[in-house]
This record gives C-alpha cells, structure tokens and sequence, in this order.
C-alpha cells in the first residue's frame, strides 16, 4: 500500500511539474527556459527535476505530448461524426487557445528544437489532420468545400492560424490571438475553400 | 477515455474500436482487415503515407517522425 501511494505522489509531483514547466516555456520561451527556472517556480529542488525527467529534453518532449494529448481529447470531445468542416475547425483553436501562449512558443521554435520535440508536433499536427481530413473529404464529394491536394488544405489553414500566433505581440498584444482573430481567420478560412465563395 | 496503444489516438466512441470491440486496446486504423492488430512494419509505413498525405512532409521525413512516435507507444516496446 505505502508503494502505491508513493507511486501516486509521484506521478502528482510529475504532473504538476508539466504544468509549471509549460507555463515556464509559455512565459520565457521554449529554448531560454531552464530546468532551474521551472524547479524554481514549482518551488522544488533543481535535482526533483530530474529524478522525474532523465534530461531536460525528455522533460521538453512530454510538455509537448501532454499539450498535443490534450488538444487531441479536446478534439474528440468537441466534434462528431456529423459536424462541419468550420466546427472541426473551431474545436481545434479551442484547444490550441486553452494553451495558447505555451503553443505560439512551440511553432516559433521549432526549427531549432531537439529531433524528439519536432517529432512530437508532427504527431499533434497529425492527430488534427486525421480530424479536417475525414470531414474535408466529405465536404469536397458532397462540393461544398473546393477539390485540392489534402497537404495543401491542410498547411493553408496552419499557415494562417501559425504566422497570426507567432507574431502574437503585434496582432493580439497582452491578448489572445485565437479569442481576438480566431473567428474572422476561420470565416476567411472557409471562403477560400468554400466552392460557392463567401457567405 | 482509452488511448490506442499502437497510434495514440483516443477512442471515444464504439466504431473507434478495432471491430467495433470496446475490449480491444487498439483502434480500427490500427486493425488489419480481420481485425488483429498491425504489425510495426505495416504500421510504420501507414503512418508515414498519411504525414505525408496530410500535412505534404517528405517521405523520409516522416518515417523517421512516425518512428519516433512509434517508439513512446506502448504496443512497440519490445
């Protein structure tokens, strides 16, 4: 028994220390981040840091996992068999605004991240094209959406959500970019693809 | 909610299920068409075609992405 709750503690202090390392990383930046800045604001020992994480890269990579298992959950919770193409699309900047600071961090980094944290925002970019896809593919047989290649749908709509968060200061400063332009990204968004053009 | 342990995607609903089998610990993108789970190689390679489907990344690229994933997931291990 006493195994089991140590091993629950654990996992607890493991989790709150993601929690801190991610608003670290938000704040400060993914690259300029250090171990000590988070052991210091989970109010730990620099050495509690690594009996949880081997190396600080492995600590960077499953910050990054838990966002994208969350963005993932969030996804399917918002979205059905039957829903829209712009629902689809609304429910993936729900989860990306309910980190937001924590992401614009992550894409405006990513060139010069580790292999692992690159690796895991193809796997989060992955998870949300499955979702556009799926939908995207009906939307297109049924003419309601314009027929293109997949990638290109697909990285037109990243490109537009990733160049307005990674210049968060200049579009939404002290502010949510996804709460301040999200809904007029979207609605430009689908008048480009949409086959009949505005609405 | 149950995480496939060959994919990582979360199966909410019955038909995310290999066969619709609530029981099973992978999804139906990871079953064969008789429902037993891929092997690494098979899905390897599926799930390098649909990042480069998707999101257009070069082949190789994406293989050593989907690899690494691969690596973290319980059904891959060994």
């Amino acid at each position: 028994m006493a195994v089991s709750q140590r091993q629950k503690q654990k996992a607890e202090t493991k989790k709150f220390l993601i929690e801190c390392a991610m608003e670290q990383f938000a704040n400060k930046g993914l690259t300029a981040t250090r171990t000590a800045d988070i052991a210091s604001a989970a109010e730990v020992s620099h050495g509690t840091i690594f009996l949880h994480f081997p190396t600080r890269e492995r600590l960077l990579e499953e910050v990054i996992e838990e966002f994208g298992s969350r963005t993932a959950k969030r996804m399917h919770e918002l979205i059905d068999g039957d829903c829209t193409l712009e629902e689809v699309l609304a429910a993936h900047l729900k989860g990306i605004g309910e980190c937001e600071g924590f992401y614009a961090a992550l894409i405006s980094e990513t060139a010069v991240l580790p292999e692992g944290a690159r690796n895991a925002l193809i796997m989060i970019q992955s998870a949300i094209s499955h979702h556009i896809l799926q939908v995207a593919e009906r939307e297109m047989d049924a003419g309601t959406i314009k027929t293109m290649p997949f990638d290109l749908l697909f990285n037109t709509w990243i490109g537009l959500i990733h160049y307005y968060l990674s210049n968060r200061a200049l579009f939404a400063p002290e502010d949510s970019v996804i709460s301040r332009h999200g809904q007029r990204l979207t609605d430009h968004y689908m008048n480009l693809i949409s086959e009949k053009g505005g609405f | 909610m149950k995480i496939c342990i060959a994919c990582g995607m979360p199966m909410k609903a019955k038909e995310d299920f290999a066969m619709g089998d609530e029981s099973k610990d992978y999804c139906k993108y990871c079953a064969r068409p008789d429902g037993t789970m891929q092997n690494y190689d098979e899905k390897l390679e599926g799930m390098t075609e649909f990042i480069v489907k998707t999101q257009g990344i070069d082949q190789e690229a994406a293989r050593n992405a989907a690899r690494g994933m691969m690596e973290k997931l319980p059904a891959w291990q060994n």
